[in-house]
């Protein structure tokens, strides 16, 4: 089947699928449920994989999927089929009743409604037909451009790199009147590797990144092959770090593994809703340093979550969370939002493009200004979100001396309190990175961190 | 299945695997008092892979007609041809390895399939009540249960023709304690290759209930461990971590291949002459470990493959692929985790054999160190340096076994860790059964092993 004819067919497949949730939600009334919601997906993936600098397998996908909740006597029961037949879907729709009979009461159980839940204005950049055709020989021939890159010094040791093209459906329907469709191609590719040169081995490291245009697959490639092989190469020869209590800077990469994941727990409605969150009644006060500010922005083609719509159904909306330290709202979904007598922030599912503001001061200021700092990276670690204590090894890190890099650290572990040095920030760039495709940052100079090395 | 498959597989020239693979999944999540998870949901459908020279292609359809399963042989030798024309290599030869013929049923497969939903949905809202009213002092209780009912046929067109049913359900219970506005959490869980009564009979679900209230409750007053360099008994559990994660992936040969730390090393001592590591696809110390398998994706019989012998490095793991390049027979660790992914070379129980010595023993000699207990998540590194976090620790001073601490992180370089063991305990346990291994796509996996004594980093606060 060429390529042109999958685009043709996923369309048809969609069409089928529409017809198929309408059925679905028509059974699930039939057969007793108070309300319903339907999502569907299908999918036509290329994919292409080189393992050790060299073209391994050529994959193509296609795939489909249903899935129902059902509210019974205030009781949830769900369940999900890739076989997208009448019959299946009746037997899936009768087993999610079935669990629901033996469900516990939950009187908070809701769906969005119509009124809630308005058609989405379609984020047209999200679908584009040249990309959506772009063949396996193309795609190959942009790979091999960005092996070129990766592949011109031996001591990288590129264990895998690929790319697929997906061209992708989903919706979503409820009996209580929600309708959203949306479709969407995307590109994405990822580096996993290490450096190697006798037997010295350095750390694992990987990136990843995506486009939404077939123009923009190569060039964005090729910047994030010179990046990584620049990182890899960079980890030979690592030195000792001291062990220090003090400033440690974070790359947006660390930003986004040490800072973002707490500060999403304690404003999520969730842990609101289960009282595990220590910003549950923080709403309109200072929560973090006000250096930060953070939004998210689900309209913005800059970022692989991009969506007009959360998984509730409801138009999805820019909105800030944190401006200047406080905490402007929580973020809730139909549910959390009910239990807590709150409204929707449209971010089930989400949030789905966070934007970390940037700051004033250059990167060169930040790095130089310590008499000793360890760059951190990445973080691989554990982290208690309830206490806020993290502990982990730096990975990908470089040790700073007056300013000066000495080169990167290996054996060396962080760990710290996220209330503590949320609120102890010593600078943030002006410099800010998206990481990969998902999370804007500058980098953050924090205080009050253990370095335990070598 | 089988019979379609392999009528459909006959008559095509070079290679072609087939592999029909039906997934059900029932989850459920009791929480607080109420059921955030009921879920139900079943995955199916033929992946095709083709070789074509020295490339491979791949394609899955959902549709299982004969029809649609031709269409995807097509498409899968399409894809092959398409990449062959530029691969430098010519052909690619696959070792053989014992090629199955096994149709298999796991054990506690027809007990769980004939365990009625609501049964399984009354007992873990019935574990949750339980857990929420074991203390006055918790904030949550959490009780999480996910079963895996697994049907696969698999037929080459050299050779294999085999299917299999298993059932891995497993149980995992988390409680959140509060005092004074400080929390601790304790947590208990166990997956197994089984059914109901086989979950239930885990050690590690023994008073499942009381042990994680209790050890949520006691680390409300417990202070954390001191950084540095220690003497560490590693439990059960952190040593299936550190088996899996910083031993067990450098010696995938994918990865070898790459460069990983274990490249090269075949005959070289890595390791105290006290451990002996393997990875087993049949286990026999137990016989509940979730990896258990009869065969791997690619149709090989699984076996006990020994990766570290009395210190030594014996052995990589492997494909068929790889088991062609190293010149060695496969080790059937090629694994898919749905029909839709392609075989890559997964571990599945990875463990340290267990010692001569008692845990007690072990205990007595120690004069100040740690016991350290419970897993949590890791990582580890093409170089083999590792991280993972632990459960919570017991101060070891002059061989008694003293106040309970907060959880420790632990890291180090693997080898050189496994360099300083210096006791291994008879005491076993599979412990890692409700864990999931990440590779691009998931695998269930388990690990565990003795008590090990050796030395490690812990990370702590820097003054």
């Amino acid at each position: 089947m060429s390529d042109a004819a999958q685009v043709d067919d996923l369309t048809q497949v969609a069409a089928n699928l529409n017809k198929l949730a309408e059925f679905a939600l028509d059974t699930a009334k039939n057969l007793g449920a108070d309300a319903a919601k339907i999502s569907t997906g299908a999918s036509f993936q290329k994919r292409l994989v080189v393992d050790n600098k060299e073209f391994t397998l050529a994959n193509s996908l296609a795939s489909r999927s249903i899935g129902i909740v059902v509210h019974k006597d205030q009781k949830k029961g769900s369940a999900s089929v890739n076989i997208t037949t009448e019959d299946s879907i009746k037997h899936a729709v009768e087993s999610a009743l079935a669990l629901a009979k033996y469900s516990v009461p939950d009187p908070a159980l809701i769906f969005a409604t119509k009124a809630e839940a308005p058609p989405a204005s379609p984020l047209n950049f999200l679908y584009e037909e040249k990309l959506a055709t772009v063949e396996l020989d193309q795609m190959r021939e942009i790979m091999q451009e960005v092996l070129g890159r990766l592949g011109a010094d031996e001591r990288l040791a590129l264990e895998r790199y690929e790319m697929s093209v997906d061209i992708s459906f989903h919706a979503l329907g409820s009996t209580t009147g929600m309708r959203q469709a949306e479709r969407q191609t995307m590109a994405s590719w990822s580096f996993m590797g290490m450096g190697r040169t006798g037997d010295e081995v350095t750390g694992f490291d990987y990136d990843g990144n995506f486009s939404l245009s077939a123009a923009g697959i190569l060039p964005r490639s090729l910047v994030d092959a010179d990046q990584f092989v620049k990182r890899v190469l960079g980890m030979f020869k690592p030195v000792r770090c001291p062990s220090y209590r003090g400033p440690i800077l974070l790359t947006p990469r660390a930003v986004q593994e040490l800072l973002m994941g707490m500060m999403l727990y304690h404003a999520g409605g969730r842990q609101v809703m289960d009282g595990k969150s220590r910003w549950d009644k923080a709403v309109g006060t200072r929560v973090v340093a006000d250096s930060f500010t953070l939004t998210d922005l689900p309209h913005d083609p800059r970022f692989s979550g991009a969506t007009a719509f959360d998984g509730d159904g409801v138009p999805t909306r820019s909105q800030t969370i944190l401006e200047r330290g406080v905490l402007l709202r929580h973020l809730h979904d139909c549910y959390s939002a009910k239990r807590c007598g709150a409204t929707t922030t449209a971010t089930s599912g989400g949030p789905f493009a966070l934007s970390l503001s940037p700051g004033d001061v250059p990167l060169k200021e930040l790095t130089g200004g310590q008499s000793q700092l360890l760059v951190v990276d990445r973080f691989s670690g554990n982290s208690d979100p309830i206490k806020g204590d993290f502990s982990g090894v730096a990975k990908s890190s470089r040790l700073y001396i007056n300013g000066e890099d000495r080169g990167s650290v290996t054996e060396t572990m962080i760990s710290g309190n996220f209330f503590a040095i949320a609120d102890a920030v010593l600078g943030i760039s002006r410099e800010s990175e998206i990481v990969s495709g998902s999370f804007s940052s500058p980098y953050v100079l924090i205080d009050g961190v253990s370095v335990t090395g070598q | 299945m089988k019979q379609i498959l392999q009528q459909l597989v006959a008559g095509h020239s070079g290679f072609i695997e087939l592999r029909y693979h039906k997934r059900t999944a029932n989850s459920f999540v009791a929480q607080k008092g109420r059921v955030d998870v009921a879920n139900h949901s079943v995955t199916e459908g033929v992946g095709v892979r083709a070789l074509v020279g020295s490339a491979w292609g791949f394609a899955a359809t959902a549709d299982i007609s004969e029809a649609a399963i031709k269409r995807a042989i097509r498409q899968a030798q399409y894809n092959a041809s398409a990449l062959a024309k530029v691969r430098a290599k010519g052909e690619l030869s696959l070792a053989r390895g014992r090629l199955s013929h096994l149709d298999f049923t796991g054990p506690g497969f027809n007990e769980l399939v004939a365990m009625p939903l609501a049964d399984k949905l009354g007992q873990i809202v019935s574990l949750e009540r339980k857990l929420a009213q074991a203390s006055s002092h918790m904030h949550t209780a959490r009780c999480r249960y996910n079963e895996i009912i697994e049907e696969k046929s698999i037929v080459t067109s050299d050779g294999a023709a085999c299917s299999l049913r298993l059932a891995q359900p497993e149980l995992s219970l988390t409680a959140i304690a509060e005092k004074d506005g400080e929390r601790a959490t304790g947590q208990r869980g166990a997956g197994v290759n089984g059914g109901w009564e086989c979950l239930m009979a885990h050690p590690s679900l023994h008073d499942a209930v009381g042990e994680t209230a209790k050890i949520a409750v006691d680390l409300l007053a417990a202070k954390y461990p001191e950084g540095g360099q220690k003497t560490v008994i590693l439990s059960p559990a952190v040593v299936g971590l550190l088996c899996h994660e910083a031993i067990g992936h450098t010696v995938e040969a994918d990865f070898v291949k790459a460069g990983s730390v274990a490249q090269g090393k075949i005959g070289q001592r890595v390791a105290s002459d006290l451990v002996t590591m393997a990875d087993s696809g049949n286990e026999t110390i137990a016989g509940y470990a979730v990896g258990n398998l009869p065969f791997d994706d690619e149709g090989v019989e699984t076996e006990n493959t020994v990766i570290i012998e009395n210190g030594i490095l014996r052995s990589y793991l492997h494909n068929r692929e790889t088991a062609a390049e190293f010149g060695v027979q496969p080790t059937g660790n090629a694994r898919a985790w749905l029909f839709n992914d392609e075989p890559l070379i997964r571990m599945r129980n990875t463990y340290l054999m267990p010692g001569t010595r008692h845990l007690a023993d072990m205990i007595a000699e120690v004069d100040d160190g740690y016991l350290v207990e419970g897993a949590g998540s890791g990582q580890a590194d093409a170089n083999g340096e590792f991280m993972f976090g632990t459960g919570y620790v017991y101060r070891i001073k002059d061989g008694k076994k003293t106040e309970l601490l907060r959880e420790a992180t632990l890291s180090g370089i693997a080898f050189d860790v496994l360099k300083t063991v210096d006791a291994v305990s008879q005491e076993f346990l599979w412990d890692l059964g409700t864990g999931y291994c990440g590779k691009g796509q998931a695998a269930k996996v388990d690990a565990g092993g003795p008590y090990v004594r050796c030395k490690i980093t812990v990370g702590g606060e820097q003054q």
